[in-house]
């Protein structure tokens, strides 16, 4: 689904990212970790055409997003791709509800009727059908990470980008944010999440590791094993 | 401060700000100093009574020796010469409204001084011109001016330029022209009519009320205008004052602008450093020493400000100084133009900073964990709703949707933007007022296109014959009428005796919208020009005795109208004037339709010699003379500083609103909104801000600047002006012209949004 070639990005005289290739397929869960500054993020957000490459390219079902115009790419990204981030950043003067439906209503996909009925089904689905009507002052931090979710996925995007996606939340709303993840993963759906937390990179079927911008090993995880213990013992190798 | 651009616009904003404040203040001081100078250096007569005719000087005499408050006094002979007597290269002065009088230098006081301000001295041959046709006419050193009446002729070439103490401004009608004395005796001989000036200095501690009802009193010859030093003083300020009285105004404006602008820019850039402020408070920093270190950027700023616009003010107030310097030289006070606008900086750099002290103070007032956590106090936005068919015009709801939660922000930006309309209309619908015909509705008399005078002289009932039966028998004059003006005197409110200039007449030929009551329709009534009425306290109904010739005659006052002529003190009665006492037949005409105004003036002059034939637009602009160029000079600076305003303020609101809204920008790219329909949605909120702040600046120009140009003109004689609008200019091309500039600005403004990289954005 995702072929990345040789990518490198740079900022000015910081080689942040060196020539990384890998692969992501259809229904994959993928989890990147690293130390800080591995330049986990980086890779993220260069893969999914929110930042430019120095070098390299990213194909997207064969196509070379790399090389497209940003207006297009956003147009692009709409569609095919969500995001959700460390911080739920939703729009302050939009409900909850609102802030979950505009994606939908910007790619005019589908008629408002049917995008508000996806967008209550997804809040039923994540829980929090409750805080439709609220400000995005008003709710806690958990919630407002699966209302992004649910954003990310109005437009039944191809593939789920996650930064953080627990960073910022507390032990009892990370577990419902995984759970949620694995349920997505399960339908099918394709996810690339950052974390430098091995419990939410034990939810994920591929692990990379990256250090000084450099992929330094991959792990796929063999159906049925300890997640846990094998990834523990993998991680101390670096 | 993170941003240069902010900083720089708001640099520009103070400098602008202080320019205005100094540069007005400079024009105030020049205009004091300028003054009084002349008025001391020429000795400026205290009383001033002009007459026309004969006059018993040994009565004059002994009533200057039985008031021992008079410390001086003369009698200036002046020769009256009609214009069309009068020629400068190749054209007579017949278009102009003036009276000329040919005088000698004075030897007392009241002296015709020259461009040096030293008194002026001509020999034979030679003439000194009132600065008025200098600057009107160009006429300078080593020009010649003919007179010539029949078969004579004499030459005078200009040696000097004349200031005149008592008759330098347009606002005055007559001006004095200074000439040898036997070259004053030879043109006596052939043309012109003698006029007297009779002048007095008073002790300390007289005034010239009480001289004007002793003179009264006595029966001294009184056929003219008489005019106080104070008179001629408030004569001199409303020529000259009213471009300073505009630009301190427009400062004051712009000042409040400034202040406004630097508040919202410090809490908009105080709130981007609560964090390091909390790093500050949590290390230890005591408050004191973070309120002033933020202190001392805003300090640079208004020194800067201050420094650069106090130097810049001295070009800029000495260009609308210029006329005020010419009229009447540098005068004896320059320090005035150097101290008053140094003094304008303090206070307008104190000011600043003590708004910056108290936005500061309130700041610091958070705690650490406040400051640090980013729990902005704002105010909740609250939330808008998306509409349930969907997005049709995603940006236009959006911005609507926004708009409608964020507006309180915007109150800044919707003020400048109104206050800039409003002084690109108020100067403009001022000129287009004065400048309209009907105008001559504050001039005591209704519509109409040409004004004869028929002024004193022997020939005067000849005169009037000829006029009349010329316009009888003219079929292009579709109506005119002829109105006796002659002086009565009567009680002020004071108990003093005042002249009152009074006109008779037909007044239903052009009929005057009166602002209370209306035209005498019969011998018992009496209409008040405006100041009279409120200078005597005098209402529709109230009787008021005037005296003529000896006689008491008692009036009920029919109306109140508004006048500016004559220094705004006439009135309208069936007073049938002694032809000896006419000071002047006017007649007013109106021509057929398809009838050129100049045209008909131009056949007038030729045939009717000896009449002053003015069109009605010429009578309006040389009344109002310096008012009307000064109103354009205005208009012209008012539009360019409210199209710069209007520009730097977009620019440094985009500013402010891409950085604060910096990470919304990021999550609408994230979620799939283009850079376009960002800076789309942008445009649309400042655009209809804009639109219903020229609006608010159109409603405001119209009603308010009603309320101040009657201010302005209330001195003058007209409380009640009716803003005319040339609706083209003012409710289409300039609001137009502005959103173009604002749409303009905004495109070149939001291209910043392509620089907020969603991965920068999402990853602070």
């Amino acid at each position: 689904m995702i072929k990345v070639e040789q990518i490198s990005k740079s900022f000015k005289d910081t080689q942040v990212l060196q020539g990384i290739s890998f692969e992501i397929k259809k229904g994959d869960f993928v989890a990147v970790m690293g130390p800080s500054g591995s330049g986990k993020s980086t890779l993220l957000y260069s893969i999914s055409g929110m930042d430019s490459l120095s070098s390299g390219n990213v194909f997207f079902e064969g196509i070379n997003i790399s090389e497209m115009p940003e207006d297009e790419l956003s147009e692009f990204r709409l569609n095919k791709m969500g995001f959700v981030f460390q911080n739920a950043h939703m729009l302050k003067n939009l409900s909850v509800f609102d802030n979950i439906i505009l994606p939908g209503l910007v790619a005019k996909r589908e008629s408002a009727d049917d995008i508000r009925k996806r967008a209550l089904e997804l809040m039923k689905r994540m829980g929090i059908e409750g805080i439709k009507e609220h400000d995005i002052r008003e709710v806690s931090g958990g919630q407002l990470q699966r209302a992004s979710i649910c954003r990310a996925m109005i437009n039944n995007p191809e593939i789920l980008f996650l930064d953080e996606p627990t960073g910022a939340l507390n032990s009892s709303a990370t577990d419902q944010v995984l759970k949620i993840l694995d349920d997505l993963n399960r339908d099918g759906m394709t996810i690339m999440t950052i974390t430098h937390n091995p419990h939410v990179a034990t939810q994920a079927k591929k692990v990379i590791y990256i250090k000084d911008g450099q992929i330094a090993a991959s792990k796929e995880f063999q159906a049925g094993a300890d997640r846990v213990e094998e990834l523990d013992e993998w991680l101390k190798g670096f | 401060m993170k941003n240069k651009v902010i900083t720089t616009v708001l640099t520009v904003f103070l400098i602008i700000s202080a320019l205005f404040m100094a540069g007005g203040l400079r024009i105030a001081g020049t205009m004091i100093s300028s003054m009084n100078g002349l008025n001391e250096l020429a000795v400026m007569t205290e009383y001033l009574q002009m007459h026309k005719g004969t006059y018993d000087e040994d009565a004059f005499e002994h009533f200057v020796e039985t008031h021992d408050y008079i410390k001086a006094s003369m009698v200036v002979d002046m020769l009256n010469i009609r214009n069309a007597n009068i020629t400068y290269q190749g054209e007579t002065l017949e278009k102009y409204l003036m009276d000329n009088g040919f005088v000698v230098q004075n030897e007392e006081f009241d002296f015709l001084l020259n461009m040096d301000n030293e008194i002026a001295v001509v020999r034979d041959g030679e003439i000194g011109v009132p600065v008025y046709y200098a600057q009107e006419l160009g006429v300078g050193v080593g020009d010649v001016i003919t007179l010539h009446e029949g078969d004579y002729s004499k030459k005078l070439t200009v040696s000097t330029i004349i200031r005149d103490s008592s008759m330098n401004p347009a606002l005055t009608s007559s001006k004095r022209f200074l000439i040898s004395l036997s070259d004053l005796e030879e043109i006596s001989l052939h043309t012109g009519e003698w006029e007297y000036l009779f002048e007095f200095l008073l002790e300390d501690g007289a005034t010239a009320a009480v001289l004007e009802k002793d003179y009264m009193d006595a029966g001294m010859p009184s056929n003219g205008v008489a005019l106080t030093g104070s008179a001629l003083t408030m004569l001199n300020t409303l020529s000259y004052g009213v471009v300073a009285f505009i630009i301190i105004a427009i400062s004051i404006i712009l000042i409040m602008i400034a202040v406004l602008c630097l508040s919202y820019i410090i809490r908009a850039t105080m709130a981007e450093e609560n964090y390091t402020i909390g790093e500050m408070k949590a290390i230890g920093f005591p408050q004191k020493t973070i309120k002033k270190l933020y202190q001392v950027k805003y300090l640079m700023l208004v020194l800067v400000a201050g420094v650069l616009g106090y130097l810049l003010s001295i070009p800029f107030g000495d260009f609308f100084s210029s006329s005020i310097v010419m009229y009447c030289g540098y005068g004896t006070s320059e320090w005035m133009k150097w101290i008053f606008p140094f003094i304008g900086v303090i206070l307008l750099s104190l000011i600043v900073l003590h708004r910056c002290r108290r936005i500061i103070h309130k700041n610091l007032k958070s705690t650490v964990v406040e400051l640090m956590r980013g729990e902005e106090k704002i105010k909740k936005e609250g939330h808008y709703s998306l509409p349930s068919a969907g997005l049709k015009h995603r940006n236009l709801t959006i911005a609507l949707g926004e708009l409608r939660c964020k507006w309180k922000e915007y109150i800044v930006i919707f003020f400048i933007f109104a206050v800039s309309s409003f002084l690109i209309l108020l100067p403009m619908n001022m000129k287009n007022t004065v400048e309209n015909p009907s105008f001559m509705t504050y001039m005591g008399v209704g519509e109409s296109d040409i004004r004869i005078d028929i002024q004193y002289s022997e020939k005067l009932a000849e005169q009037k014959a000829a006029a009349l039966s010329f316009l009888e028998n003219d079929s292009e004059i579709t109506k005119y009428a002829i109105y006796q003006n002659g002086y009565v005197q009567f009680v002020n409110a004071d108990g003093d005796f005042e002249y009152l200039r009074v006109e008779n007449g037909d007044q239903s030929v052009f009929p005057l919208e009166y602002l209370e009551g209306s035209a005498p329709d019969d011998g018992k009534k009496i209409a008040l020009s405006y100041l009279i009425a409120s200078e005597s306290g005098k209402k529709v109904g109230d009787s008021l005795m005037v005296t003529y010739q000896g006689e008491e005659l008692l009036f009920t006052v029919s109306g109140i109208y508004q006048d500016i002529t004559y220094g705004g003190k006439t009135a309208k009665a069936a007073i049938d004037f002694d032809e000896n006492d006419v000071e002047v037949y006017i007649i007013y005409l109106e021509v057929r339709d398809g009838v050129t105004v100049s045209e008909k003036t131009n056949e007038l002059r030729s045939i009717l010699t000896d009449s002053k034939i003015t069109p009605i637009n010429e009578f309006v602009s040389q009344t109002l003379g310096g008012i009307m160029d000064n109103l354009g000079l205005v208009e012209r600076a008012a539009i360019m500083i409210s199209f710069l305003l209007i520009m730097m303020i977009t620019v440094m609101f985009l500013q402010l609103i891409t950085a604060r809204e910096h990470s919304e920008i990021a999550i609408k790219k994230a979620i799939g909104f283009t850079n376009k329909d960002i800076r789309i949605q942008l445009g649309i909120r400042i655009l209809i801000i804009q639109f219903v702040a020229i609006i608010v600046g159109t409603i405001l120009s119209n009603y308010l600047g009603e309320a101040i140009f009657g201010l302005m003109l209330s001195s003058m004689g007209a409380s009640k002006i009716i803003m005319l609008v040339e609706p083209v200019t003012a409710y289409l091309l300039y609001p137009v012209a502005q959103l173009l500039m604002v749409l303009i600005t905004v495109i070149v403004g939001t291209k910043v949004v392509r620089n907020y990289h969603i991965r920068n954005q999402i990853m602070e």
